[in-house]
This record gives C-alpha cells, structure tokens and sequence, in this order.
C-alpha cells in the first residue's frame, strides 16, 4: 500500500542526519572563529606548562615542590612523597596556610587525579594570578603511579 | 488511554517537545562565545563547543585516556551538538519524523548510560552538560535520569507508526 511506503522506515536517514550533524560541526568548529584545536587537551590553555612524570620527579629532587590538587581525602589515601596538600575546593584556605613556603619556591608543579580531572590545572592557574608559576603534571597523580615511582598514604608529606 | 496514545496529534505533539528540547539543548554548545557568563559575570576562557568538550572529559567515557587521545573527546563534543539540532529541526517541521525521533531516543538512551554510568563511579558531575555548558549547569542527578527517560517515551511516540484510520 502506498501509504505504508510513506510511513515506513528509511534506515539511511539516522545515519544521513548523523552525517550531516558531523559535517556541520566539524566545519563550524573550523570556520566559525571559536572552535579549538581538535588535537589537543581542552583543559591546557596557552601558557599552561604541563611536565611528565620522569620530568617532575627530576625536578622534584632538584628542589621542585609538589602539590596535590584533590581533596584531603584522596591526599591521605595516597600522594607522591613530598607532595603537599592544596586541594582546588578549598584554594583560598590552603593558600593562606602555604603561601610562605610556596613564595620561597622557584619550581612548583601541581597534581590531580589524571585525565578526566581538571584541578591541577585550576589550581595552577589560581596560583599564577598569585604570581606563583606552577607547572602541571601531565595526566596525574595515575601516571605517576603507572610510571612505578614511589606514593605514601597518610596526612604527612 | 491507548487510544489517546495513539492518537496522530499526540506522536505530533511528541514530536514537538522533543524537537525543542533538542534544539534548545544544542544552543549553548555551538553558540556561546568566550566572554564574560551572563549569569555570573565570571570571565569564560572557552568558547561553547570547548566548554562542552571539558564537560565530557569529565565523563571519562570516551577519553581522553591512555587509550583515546583528546581528539575523540573533542570531535565528539564538536559534532554532538550539530547532530542533536539536525535531528530536532527535523522533529520541529515534521520531516523524517519516524528516523529523527528513533535517533533522539537513541541518543537520550546515550546520555541515561552516562549519566548513570558518572553516579555509579561516583564522578561528580556539577553540570551534566545537558543545557549549559558553563557555570552551575544543571548537576546530574537521578532526577536527570527520570527526565530524560520521560524525554525518552515521548520520542518513542514520536517515532511511532501513524495509524490506519487515520490515513487518507
């Protein structure tokens, strides 16, 4: 019947809408004059220094100060030896208590829980308003941990 | 009540809602521009598509990890927000009603895993990225789940056949 042609269902058109969604947003995000850089980490911005962990722990016994970006809790089930606590929810607090030693420090690198974890690189940020450049450690305290270096559970550094 | 269900105005006006939603939904990932957030007057680096792309990083389900480099994540983020607004046209004018609305449900049955995939790993999500992409957002929750899953049956009855009698 005619009519249950015009009411049945064509396969191809999710996939053309799909399709053409794709084609869209690829172009849009190209031509628009706001789209971003497809390659790369949208939580790395200009000027951002993101090190490796081999990096970080060379720097870390060259005098480079460690800082832990997530919260107390994650902190005291395990961070990289030396670490300090700075958790990115409780900025303003921490700071406060670690301002003077983080002023005496040339090289400060921050730490989060890794990819999907944004804090490290807020935290930098808030510190380098606060003229204290930091760097970030690419993917985390998990990469650290991957890396075979060692971690210590517990409140002390 | 099956009747009522039935009913062609009801699958249209399914369609509709479902249509604006999705519509409305795709607004703020390709349009927002940097600036500062009308709400909060806080300065945003980012631009829509790249604030929504660090939303679904925070879902850590297509990447990036050590398995998906950040171009996944981002394509996605960039090409989702084009294909909900494609399918909600459609919906809004009544073309390819059925396909369209088949699609959303598919997409809403994505974004219920998710979300409840986020809950059960314990991923705080502050803003699911459903609307706004920026500041509070809506957080996801369960009642985000029960939401979409209205939205759900809706395209559902959107996408059904039309009915016999109704034909000329």
């Amino acid at each position: 019947m005619p009519e249950e042609r015009d009411d049945r269902l064509r396969p191809w058109r999710p996939l053309v809408i799909v399709a053409a969604g794709a084609v869209l947003g690829l172009a849009w995000n190209q031509l628009s004059g706001h789209g971003f850089a497809l390659a790369g980490n949208v939580y790395v911005k200009p000027g951002d220094e993101v090190v490796e962990p081999p990096a970080a722990r060379e720097r870390q016994a060259r005098g480079a100060l460690l800082l832990d970006a997530r919260g107390t809790m994650f902190y005291e089930f395990g961070h990289i030896p030396g670490a300090l606590s700075l958790p990115e929810e409780d900025f303003e607090a921490a700071f406060a208590r670690l301002e003077p030693q983080l002023r005496r420090s040339l090289d400060v690198i921050v730490y989060c829980s890794g990819f999907g974890c944004e804090a490290s690189h807020i935290v930098a940020r808030k510190l380098k308003e606060k003229g204290v450049p930091a760097a970030v450690l690419n993917e985390g305290f998990p990469a650290w941990q991957e890396a075979g270096y060692p971690v210590k559970q517990g409140r002390q550094p | 009540m099956k009747r009522l269900l039935l009913h062609p105005l009801v699958a249209r006006l399914a369609a509709l809602v479902v249509g604006l939603v999705f519509v409305y939904a795709s607004h703020d990932k390709i349009w927002k521009r940097t600036g500062p957030d009308p709400k909060t007057g806080e300065l945003t680096a980012l631009s829509g598509p790249a604030e929504f792309a660090r939303v679904v990083y925070r879902y850590q389900i297509v990447g990036p990890s050590d398995r998906l480099p950040p171009v996944v994540p981002n394509v996605f983020a960039v090409t989702l927000p084009w294909i909900e607004l494609v399918a909600g046209l459609l919906l809004l004018f009544g073309l390819w009603r059925r396909e369209a609305a088949l699609l959303c449900a598919a997409l809403l049955v994505m974004f219920i895993l998710s979300v409840g995939s986020a809950l059960w790993r314990g991923i705080d999500l502050k803003n699911c990225g459903c609307f706004s992409v920026s500041g509070e957002g809506r957080a996801a929750g369960m009642g985000l789940i029960v939401g979409d899953t209205a939205l759900l049956a809706a395209s559902l009855l959107a996408a059904r056949r039309r009915p016999q009698e109704t034909r000329p």
